[in-house]
């Protein structure tokens, strides 16, 4: 299993553990290769505070030394630093770098917010374009139904400023795609306030970067000359301010939807970017959005002539196979059973979901993102302690527990009643990797393949991150194939928008790859549905 | 004997084990039972047990009754194929999911459960319309339609079964033809199959294909 490019060795891992302290906020910060305790910080929600892009210029990131060793102070902090307080261990953050174990004192974090920096190791690398010679700047924006990611560039230099990932803030308006479609469809002045909110939300994330990155906000929004926007087909409709309710038509699932809004010059005025040509890149078909397509431009899978499978998993997981000439694409409910809404116990991927499961002489050991206190389960994790539950012969390949459970299910912390695993989550799980094992089979038959002849299986989105590949195919939500053969990309959307707004050959690749593809739905197709009632079972595919 | 294979298969069907079922059945066969007690005295009980258990306990789930239902309509249908004399079956069903509405998943229980009580099913699949409805209906002269709606406004819509129910009465065929409807909104609301002009809705699978089974009797002579 490779995180990215195979073809790149990957360098040693040094890590350095701190505890970083606010007044308020406690947290474990692990320090990779020599990365700055300010990129670090930027991808939780203790941020310090941030004007210029990390180049110690604007002296904001103020942070104190209550011990462990770290880098000598450079040019820059003796210039913003006083030598008394210097001499008391404060520091910036965007210069310190750890030489050891420590601990950190943030008297003045930033304000809360949503954003958080992105691992931009993942993220697409651009050339830059010296034909750009005014409006340089350009932001890529993987619009989700639960998450946003974007990215904010200088086009003409290729140079990525930041980046960075949010809850989308639609989600309070209905957990699932189609909750928020209906609100759409029930009245109009709620469809207003969530195409508002999603707008709304997207240029906040950018004006961070801004503030952060770069110090200025106004001129810079001012000198965009392209934003790129990718997402599912409702996401796009409901951001373009649609009014039509094509989407509830069935007859339109399989046709391409057009997503553009009416009104793009207020659009532009609200957002304060007179120069941005704002270009919603179009989806597939009205079950199958453009995220689809910037996975596949970011794994390239259709440049090749070996057959691959991609699938990309969430509210809705899309899968798209390519067998060398046509690229098949479908659908099928996750349910939210993957992004952890609905579920008892559920959470997204964010601080405090359990992420793994294991266990260890005979002891449940949970870990949690950000190692925070479990607050429930993300897929991941839900999907470890199934695989575990199965082999402690705790549950049955039916879904029933062997034995009744109480109220708040099967608990496996037992001081923490969040850890409880209920029999409708499980339900509501097994339904979910039924429909996208029996997707996944149902294309390789129509293209004439099977599993064996896939050259590589790609999960992408951030639910691929903390996967156990073993424990996926224990239970039957991927088909088993030999472990070295699957890639996992969980920002492939934005690296994909990132490809669009920036590779001037980006959109003849998106066009040939449209031009190959064949939208399936699945829905009603028998073949589907015994396949979908044969993977219910909690077993390998 | 008989009690061991009514226990083993019980056993499998709730373990949601087709395979085990099967073993179990062809067990039976060899050790000389008749498929026709293989289907009325195992699978039919069983089917009706294994229904009973599931909406009444509170942690069964979804996933087993779509198993479940599929167990009893592949063994009746391995048993059928072995029956000494072709079974007449009670009678005729039209079922497909309503206009607009692409789930089909529901009305595949209800056919699994149909199929196990000996009635024939006609699945016309997802999104039919009305026409498509009461034309297959006339066609293959068929008691009962069954209209599948997972969403209110596929449930409620006027072309949905409110539809067929206004062209069976055009065509004066409601002494002949029966609706019965199912799916989420009605469980929400058990006075709704009233309101989109249905005779008849019920809650899950095994109950869905009694009333059907009822409708049947109630037009076939």
């Amino acid at each position: 299993m490779s995180m990215t490019d195979p073809d790149s060795p990957q360098p040693p891992v040094n890590t350095n553990m701190l505890l970083v302290r606010s007044d308020n906020q406690v947290l474990q910060l692990s320090l990779m290769n020599g990365a700055s305790v300010r990129e670090a910080l930027d991808a939780t929600e203790l941020r310090v505070r941030a004007a210029c892009g990390g180049l110690g210029t604007c002296g904001a990131c103020l942070i104190q030394i209550v011990n462990g060793n770290f880098n000598p102070p450079t040019l820059a902090e003796r210039q913003k630093i006083r030598p008394e307080e210097l001499a008391d261990g404060m520091r910036l953050a965007c210069q310190l770098r750890a030489v050891s174990d420590g601990e950190l004192y943030l008297q003045y974090p930033a304000p809360h917010s949503q954003w958080k920096s992105l691992d931009a190791s993942e993220l697409y690398r651009a050339a830059g374009n010296a034909a750009i010679a005014e409006h340089v700047y350009g932001a890529a924006i993987d619009l989700g139904t639960t998450h946003i990611r974007l990215s904010f560039w200088n086009r003409q230099s290729g140079r990525r400023i930041g980046s960075r990932y949010s809850i989308n803030p639609q989600v309070a308006c209905g957990a699932d795609v189609l909750t928020r479609l209906d609100a759409d469809r029930l009245s109009n002045a709620d469809s207003q306030v969530l195409t508002q909110l999603a707008r709304k939300a997207i240029i906040e994330g950018i004006r961070d970067i801004l503030s952060r990155d770069i110090g200025e906000v106004s001129p810079i929004l001012a000198e965009i000359g392209k934003i790129t926007i990718v997402g599912n087909t409702a996401m796009l409709t409901l951001i373009c301010g649609s009014r039509d309710d094509s989407l509830y038509e069935p007859e339109n699932w399989q046709l391409p939807i057009t997503c553009q809004p009416a009104d793009i010059e207020s659009w532009r005025k609200a957002w304060r970017t007179p120069h941005a040509e704002i270009g919603i890149v179009q989806p597939l078909a009205g079950f199958i959005g453009s995220d689809l397509l910037a996975d596949l431009l970011a794994t390239a899978i259709t440049e090749q002539p070996q057959p691959a499978l991609l699938a990309d998993f969430g509210t809705n997981t899309e899968i798209a196979l390519w067998d060398g000439r046509t690229l098949w694409a479908s659908s099928v409910p996750g349910g939210p059973a993957f992004e952890g809404v609905g579920m008892r116990n559920g959470l997204s991927a964010e601080t405090g979901a359990v992420c793994k499961v294991s266990k260890h002489n005979g002891e449940w050991l949970l870990q949690t993102l950000d190692d925070a206190p479990a607050r429930g389960y993300c897929g991941s994790g839900f999907i470890d302690a199934i695989a575990l539950l199965l082999d402690e012969k705790l549950l049955k390949p039916s879904g029933r527990f062997a034995e009744p459970q109480p109220v708040g299910g099967y608990v496996l912390d037992q001081g923490n009643f969040r850890t409880g695993i209920c029999p409708a989550d499980i339900d509501m799980f097994q339904r979910a990797k039924a429909s996208t094992a029996a997707a996944m089979l149902q294309l390789l038959v129509y293209a004439g393949l099977t599993a064996n002849d896939l050259q590589t299986l790609w999960i992408c989105g951030s639910f691929g991150r903390h996967l156990d590949l073993n424990n996926a195919m224990r239970v039957g939500l991927l088909p088993t194939v030999d472990q070295d053969r699957v890639k996992l990309l969980a920002n492939a959307g934005l690296s994909g928008c990132e490809k669009l707004l920036l590779d001037p050959v980006a959109q003849a690749v998106l066009n040939t790859i449209t031009g190959r593809a064949r939208v399936v739905n699945l829905s009603g197709v028998t073949e589907y549905e015994e396949r979908f009632v044969d993977n219910l079972r909690l077993k390998p595919v | 004997m008989f009690d061991f294979y009514i226990q083993s298969y019980n056993e499998a069907v709730f373990d949601t084990d087709k395979q085990a079922a099967l073993d179990v059945v062809n067990k039976a066969l060899s050790d000389g039972l008749s498929p026709e007690d293989v289907v009325f005295k195992l699978v039919i009980p069983a089917l009706e047990t294994m229904m009973g258990r599931i909406e009444k306990d509170p942690d069964s789930n979804l996933a087993q009754h779509f198993m479940t239902a599929q167990i009893a309509a592949d063994v009746t249908e391995k048993m059928l194929e072995k029956f000494a004399q072709p079974p007449e079956a009670v009678g005729r069903v039209i079922i497909g999911a309503a206009h607009g509405d692409l789930h089909s998943l529901g009305k595949r229980i209800v056919t699994g459960c149909l199929k196990a009580l000996m009635v024939e099913v006609i699945d016309l699949g997802a999104n039919i319309s009305a026409e498509q409805f009461v034309a297959a209906a006339i066609d293959e002269q068929a008691q009962v339609i069954a209209v599948s709606a997972m969403m209110a406004h596929t449930a409620l819509g006027e072309k949905g079964s409110l539809q067929v129910r206004a062209l069976l009465r055009e065509q004066g065929l409601e002494d002949k033809v029966k609706i019965a409807v199912g799916g989420a909104p009605y469980r929400f609301d058990p006075e709704l199959y009233i309101k989109v002009g249905a005779d008849a809705w019920a809650p899950d699978g095994v109950t869905a294909a009694k009333v059907i089974v009822q409708l049947i009797r109630e037009v076939k002579p």
